[in-house]
């Protein structure tokens, strides 16, 4: 086997990654090559995890939501982006049903949550329990007044778990699964409201996390945060997809750039287009959205 | 340099595990450390697959070389079968390049090893070229006889390759370490072949005023020479890259005669 780079060349620990795409010869005569590289950032949409299916959504008369068709794939993150009053926000609330709270609206149509098929709008389906499945984090960080154990242990106690060593335990996992576990250890029985903004919105994500839900739904978790508070937040968001699905809502089209693999551009209540991340922010099909994301109007 | 009649297999199979860019392995490198581990790892790839598309050059170089002086037409066959292996490569940094800034908006160091990676690609594409030519030429070039011009410069055409070689080792390697000193030392080796260059044309020339058989074959071995000639030119804009990706400044070219 000739290395291509010689002997003499680096001697660079990242050496032995150099060529990892294959190169191999087809058949011995006549050396045909093909060249087989990894995908650097999957574009392939997994199974689906929940699918919004002809969903139409009033505020009193007003429609905000027209027909909106939608899958949100499992284990990865869709962003929705638009210009404000497209229904980004107001399609990310049916999820949990955060629009019950309001009197005079009305869902047709329905989100489909997988894989028990559960209709998250209908009529039958009980709040409570969609709200136990689908997290939410949302714009302002918003811990309750209680310490930083408490605020998390809070939706754990609502479902009956009271020992103490499970507790702990789980409050703990939750702390690092938001990246916040080093920062608080040592401050678990101290006010949540004494932490930094960007330290609140991860306590308030590990809130969200400890009752282990399927979706975690993002409303502009970081439009009140410094850049470096913004960017841990993002990363978090990057790694949760291991753990969740995620849907999340900004108004800032660099970051649904940054973290998300699905981008669905709203407008005036309409799904406009959805598709990959990268295809989306290079060549988008649309030209509405080309003109959104490179800041023609909206 | 020692190529083989088979085509360069992965040090690690495809399978192996990937490599990741620890950061205790490379304390001061400034490419990663982000917070995001998406840019670290985006701009690692980056750069791992424009190191591997020089290691695949450099034996492109070496084997086109080597085919014409040595008459060794399957080799020649060899590197134009690899051709289209080194054009994908230069897609994929440039397509990865692009989608890496329009979705990581990356700024100072950052920006700049996006953009120096996606030219690097461009030069050691333009390398594969030159080599392309020199294989076509040894794959014709096989039925002729003994006393050709080939023959007569194939001391410089294997120096010349050495040379040319010499200095995109040094440079890929630079821009796999992001090493400034690496790369000024290929800048100073381009000098060396242009002697080379200049010395192997005058032999060229008393070769052909002696025999005008070969007048056909003997252009051809100018443009091989000329050829491994812009190879080195394009080291030295490769290390000129990375030493606008890691200063922030590429050396001075020369100015037009006519000011700018």
């Amino acid at each position: 086997m000739s290395t291509i780079l010689d002997t003499k060349t680096p001697t660079h620990p990242r050496q032995a990654a150099t060529m990892q795409g294959e190169i191999r010869a087809q058949g011995s005569d006549t050396p045909s090559l093909s060249i087989v590289m990894e995908d650097r950032k999957t574009t392939r949409a997994n199974p689906a995890k929940a699918a919004a299916e002809k969903l139409n959504f009033w505020y009193g008369s007003n429609q905000a939501l027209k027909n909106i068709n939608l899958v949100i794939p499992e284990h990865q993150v869709t962003a929705l982006i638009g210009p404000s009053g497209c229904g980004k926000s107001t399609f990310l609330r049916c999820f949990n049903r955060m629009h019950d709270l309001q009197a005079d609206t009305k869902y047709e149509g329905a989100i489909t949550l997988r894989p028990d098929n559960v209709n998250l709008v209908g009529p039958e389906t009980d709040p409570i329990e969609v709200r136990m499945r689908i997290g939410m984090v949302f714009q302002k960080p918003n811990p309750f007044p209680k310490s930083v154990f408490e605020n998390v242990a809070y939706g754990l106690r609502l479902r009956g778990i009271n020992n103490k060593t499970e507790l702990a335990e789980r409050v703990e996992k939750a702390l690092r699964g938001a990246a916040i576990w080093d920062e608080v250890k040592d401050r678990l029985n101290d006010s949540a409201l004494a932490l930094s903004g960007g330290q609140m919105q991860r306590v308030c994500i590990s809130r969200a996390l400890a009752t282990e839900p399927e979706i975690l739904l993002f409303d502009e978790p970081t439009s009140a945060l410094d850049p470096i508070a913004t960017a841990k937040i993002e990363e978090l968001i990057t790694e949760l997809r291991q753990r969740v699905t995620v849907l999340i809502v900004t108004h800032n089209m660099q970051q649904a750039a940054r973290v998300s693999d699905f981008t669905a551009f709203m407008y005036l209540g309409e799904l406009v287009e959805v598709d990959a991340t990268s295809k989306i922010f290079t060549n988008p099909a649309k030209k509405a959205t080309e003109d959104y994301i490179t800041g023609r109007y909206g | 340099m020692e190529a083989e009649h088979q085509v360069p297999a992965a040090p690690g199979a495809a399978s192996a595990p990937r490599v990741q860019p620890a950061a205790a392995t490379h304390g001061g490198d400034p490419l990663e450390g982000h917070i995001s581990k998406t840019v670290d790892q985006s701009l690692s790839d980056l750069r791992i697959h424009a190191v591997q598309m020089g290691g695949l050059v450099i034996d492109q170089v070496g084997s086109a070389v080597q085919a014409l002086t040595e008459r060794d037409v399957r080799l020649a066959e060899l590197v134009l079968s690899r051709e289209p292996v080194v054009n994908d490569y230069e897609t994929r940094l440039d397509r990865d390049s692009l989608t890496f800034i329009a979705l990581q908006q990356p700024v100072a160091n950052d920006l700049r090893a996006a953009r120096a990676i996606a030219r690097v690609g461009l030069e050691l594409e333009r390398v594969g070229d030159e080599s392309k030519k020199i294989a076509r030429f040894a794959a014709r070039a096989g039925a002729l006889g003994q006393n050709d011009p080939v023959v007569a410069v194939a001391r410089y055409l294997r120096h010349m390759a050495t040379l040319s070689s010499a200095m995109l080792r040094g440079a890929v390697r630079a821009l796999d370490e992001s090493d400034p000193a690496l790369a000024r030392d290929v800048l100073a080796m381009d000098r060396e072949i242009d002697q080379e260059f200049a010395t192997a044309l005058r032999q060229l020339m008393s070769f052909v005023m002696q025999d005008h058989q070969f007048l056909g074959a003997t252009i051809d071995t100018v443009f091989a020479l000329k050829g491994l000639e812009r190879i080195g030119d394009h080291a030295k804009n490769v290390a000129e890259q990375v030493l606008y990706m890691v200063e922030g400044e590429a050396p001075r070219k020369k100015a037009s005669a006519g000011g700018a």
